[in-house]
């Protein structure tokens, strides 16, 4: 019966072309542009630290004066991070920023390059679960006692030494040689959570430096450096004394018993800190001069799916009510005009139920055709945005998720334009238009 | 004699399909109503002034990896380098790009003593030479620039001086002209020397967008990263990128160059997002309409042959075609006012939300009442079409088989 209603939808739709084309096109427009703001808002909002989401948390302070900020930021200061690497009660934690080195290899014909790195703690790879495919990180000891390591990504090391097990080897950063510990496998998580300040949807940086070697290699931040008051930076080491914040520090928390305790360390730790004179809004209790954000409010916190893209969410999903409404008009219209065939089927003996399925199904086809094409158009305008806006690949790549939503969006749409309009129609009594025949 | 009566008790007596297209033309004007608003607002922000000579700035940077290297002589000597190239107007480095999206923000204040102290607003803060804003472009409606012997290399020299946007100088000396005045930054003091009639910061969205200071300082002497921006005719900007690495690096080969751009090009980068909300957003616009304009001809065409003993019996009656296609416009037009003013409602409170939810600013009332005259034009339109169509129906055709 199905495929019998399949070939009289077929043929319904053959006999208005134009109508079911208008159809099809107001359906499939609806859907190509909700697909489109759907997806980039799906690969935007998604978070890559999946189930380890609440495992893995940074720490933000309260540590500016009265009348300055007044939310919480999302770096600390070098005085800060310093205190918060020297508690012994957390399992893993990590102080990161951003830099850039030149970097070098003996093989004379590679041109130096500058090279985004980043600067951290061994723990950061075991925070964020950081696949190697040779060696490891580095020692906890040189988180202690600086040593020139680099942990580099297998990119890298295909240029530099042609994909082959390159630990031990060295290579150059500002011209100083680093031993290569490790070599990390694909790793580029999307947004990139570990850091979205910089830009959430840069690629992962490839090269990372032990954090100890920041007091005496002077590394120039690639990052925001907020301050709330004026304080001279000359030199190096007013920057690591100063009230600037330019430092994010992750940690690991399994338990909540974990999160309690830090909060408690972190609170003791506010007052000693107002104690010597810092911190100096007191409006916020010790307690609440606290922030331990899980991955979830973290990305939330900084903004990584932008406003632009949820007002597009709404305004295409609109978009697609009009175009449904508009959809529930047209076929009203056809289905009625079609009144007196079924007032013949009727009285020759087709049922209600049979009349309203066999609508139902051609409505479901032009949902099915309408799904398929505004997929077409999703892919074409992602694509376009990729090329003519320059968006990342990461963000207009057509999200798997979309091959499932795309068709449950059109045949619902469809059904649901058209549950009112086939209702209408099998309620035809056969004797009115058997009459007028 | 518009026939209103008739019409609506015509319009009752099928109620589905007329409010079907209420229901879409009060979805249109709410969607078309926001969203042509926020195109306007981001336009109006793409088409600001920036005060710089953007086709004329070739912009990049450089990194000395050398340890050994004299920073603030290197800064020197290429600059020097960069004058003396052929076709360069001028040269110069900074501590940031404008509109570049990154950069310094800083703020003065007007006493010693920071309790009492009145802060500026927050302004971009560029640091260069003499030459910074001979290629910037910029211009200078008061004071003078500064000359070669005030130039500082360090952040805590003395003798520093500025020069404010005009824009800044309004908001925080009103009338008055700020040049000579004494501005604080901790316990440093900068004089107040120029005016700018206009210099944009980094952040295109920021509030304070228009607020820049250029203070003497030679910044690229303190960093082994340096930013440079070259000025040039636009004809000669493309042969310049070669001609700089070649001349930089055969004076000094232990460095990296980076991120050549035009000043155009550095815009439109920071402007993307922008430009993209507009272009989405007028894309679905344009859609929207079209697909109410179609979905309405295919309404009123099946209307019509539905209607066309009606009609005929109407022109049988006397009738004239005036009339018929009147009396579809006027359906039309019913229907249209009415789902106007619920729409125009609609996209107010719409408005509202995106307003309490994203801070944007409130839509005014003339961006519904605009959706509302364009969608009148488009559905006059496409209305217009097949109401023709049925007033030619001829009468005898549409009664003979009555």
């Amino acid at each position: 019966m199905f495929f019998y209603y399949c070939d009289l939808a077929w043929r319904s739709i053959r006999k208005t072309p134009m109508l079911s084309m208008l159809m099809v096109l107001a359906i499939s427009i609806g859907i190509g542009i909700t697909i489109t703001t759907l997806n980039v808002y799906k690969t935007m909002s998604y978070n890559p630290a999946g189930d380890r989401s609440e495992v893995i948390n940074s720490v933000q302070l309260w540590s500016q004066g009265l009348d300055t900020w007044d939310e919480f930021i999302a770096n600390i200061t070098y005085t800060d991070a310093m205190n918060l690497r020297n508690n012994d009660e957390l399992s893993l934690k990590a102080a990161t920023y951003r830099t850039g080195l030149a970097l070098q290899s003996d093989n004379p014909k590679i041109e130096p390059v500058l090279q985004s790195v980043r600067v951290t703690d061994s723990d950061f790879f075991r925070i964020f679960s950081v696949p190697f495919l040779y060696g490891s990180y580095w020692d906890a000891n040189v988180d202690l006692r600086p040593a020139y390591q680099v942990v580099i990504s297998q990119k890298l090391n295909l240029r530099f030494f042609d994909g082959k097990n390159s630990v031990g080897k060295t290579v150059f950063l500002d011209r100083k040689p680093y031993q290569i510990v490790g070599i990390i496998d694909d790793w580029n998580p999307q947004p990139k959570y570990y850091d979205p300040l910089n830009g959430a949807f840069n690629d992962a940086e490839e090269i990372f430096i032990p954090f100890s070697l920041t007091g005496q290699e002077e590394f120039d931040v690639w990052g925001n450096t907020s301050g709330w008051k004026f304080e001279t930076m000359i030199t190096y080491n007013d920057r690591l004394a100063s009230e600037k914040v330019w430092i994010q520090f992750w940690t690991e928390l399994n338990s909540e018993d974990e999160r309690q305790s830090l909060q408690g360390w972190l609170t003791r730790y506010v007052e000693q800190q107002r104690a010597i004179g810092r911190f100096t809004d007191t409006a916020k209790t010790p307690s609440e001069s606290v922030q331990i954000s899980d991955i979830d409010k973290w990305l939330e916190d900084n903004d990584v799916v932008p406003k632009d893209n949820k007002i597009l969410v709404g305004l295409s999903l609109l978009f697609l009510s009009v175009c449904l409404v508009n959809i529930l008009g047209l076929l009203l219209t056809k289905f009625l005009k079609r009144a007196p065939e079924v007032g013949v089927r009727r009285a020759i003996g087709a049922s209600r139920g049979q009349i309203f399925s066999q609508y139902m199904v051609e409505v479901g086809m032009i949902g099915f055709i309408g799904g398929v094409v505004g997929l077409l158009w999703a892919w074409g305008s992602l694509t376009a945005l990729h090329s003519y806006f320059s968006m990342d690949q990461s963000v207009t790549g057509l999200d798997a998720s979309m091959w499932i939503i795309t068709p449950l969006i059109a045949i619902s749409t469809a059904v649901l334009a058209g549950v009112y309009p086939a209702w209408v129609v099998c309620r035809t009594k056969p004797s009115v238009y058997l009459k007028a025949q | 004699m518009l026939h209103i009566k008739p019409i609506l008790s015509s319009l009752m007596r099928s109620k589905s399909a007329p409010i079907l297209l209420l229901l879409q033309i009060i979805l249109s004007v709410a969607i078309v109503a926001n969203a042509s608003f926020i195109i306007n607002e981001r336009l109006s922000l793409m088409q600001r002034e920036s005060g710089y000579a953007e086709d004329q700035i070739l912009t990049f940077s450089v990194y000395n990896f050398d340890p050994a290297v004299d920073n603030i002589k290197q800064n020197q000597v290429d600059q020097q380098i960069l004058r003396s190239l052929p076709n360069v107007i001028d040269a110069s480095s900074s501590n940031m790009l404008p509109l570049s999206d990154s950069g310094w923000m800083d703020r003065y204040v007007d006493g010693p003593n920071p309790d009492t102290a009145k802060s500026t607003p927050g302004f971009a803060f560029y640091l260069g030479n003499e030459h910074l804003l001979n290629v910037m472009g910029a211009k200078l409606i008061a004071g003078r620039n500064f000359t070669a012997d005030e130039i500082n290399t360090n952040l805590d020299d003395s003798g520093m001086m500025a020069i404010v946007s005009q824009p800044l100088a309004k908001a925080f000396w009103g009338e008055e002209s700020p040049l000579g005045k004494t501005m604080y930054q901790g316990e440093q003091t900068v004089t107040i020397i120029g005016v700018v009639d206009k210099l944009q910061g980094a952040w295109v969205d920021n509030e304070n967008f228009e607020y820049s200071v250029i203070q003497n300082i030679d910044f690229g002497g303190n960093s082994s990263n340096k930013s440079y921006m070259v000025r040039a005719l636009p004809e000669h900007i493309p042969a310049l990128e070669e001609a700089i690495r070649k001349a930089l690096h055969a004076e000094n080969p232990n460095r990296v160059f980076d991120n050549f751009q035009t000043l155009t090009e550095l815009r439109n980068l920071t402007y993307s997002n922008h430009r993209l909300m507009a272009t989405v957003l007028s894309i679905m616009v344009v859609l929207l309409l079209l697909i109410t304009a179609l979905g309405l001809t295919g309404m009123v065409m099946f209307n019509i042959q539905r209607r066309t003993k009606q009609i005929g019996t109407r022109r049988a009656l006397g009738a004239r075609k005036r009339d018929i296609i009147q009396y579809f416009m006027v359906e039309n037009y019913l229907i249209c006012i009415v789902g106007g003013v619920i729409g125009g409602m609609l996209a107010l409170v719409l408005g509202q939300q995106l307003m309490s939810l994203y801070s944007l600013p409130m839509v005014p009332v003339i961006y519904p009442i605009a959706s509302v005259i364009g969608l009148l034009v488009v559905t006059t339109l496409a209305v217009i079409v097949p109401a023709a169509k049925a007033a030619n129906i001829s009468p005898a055709m549409a009664t003979r088989s009555v």
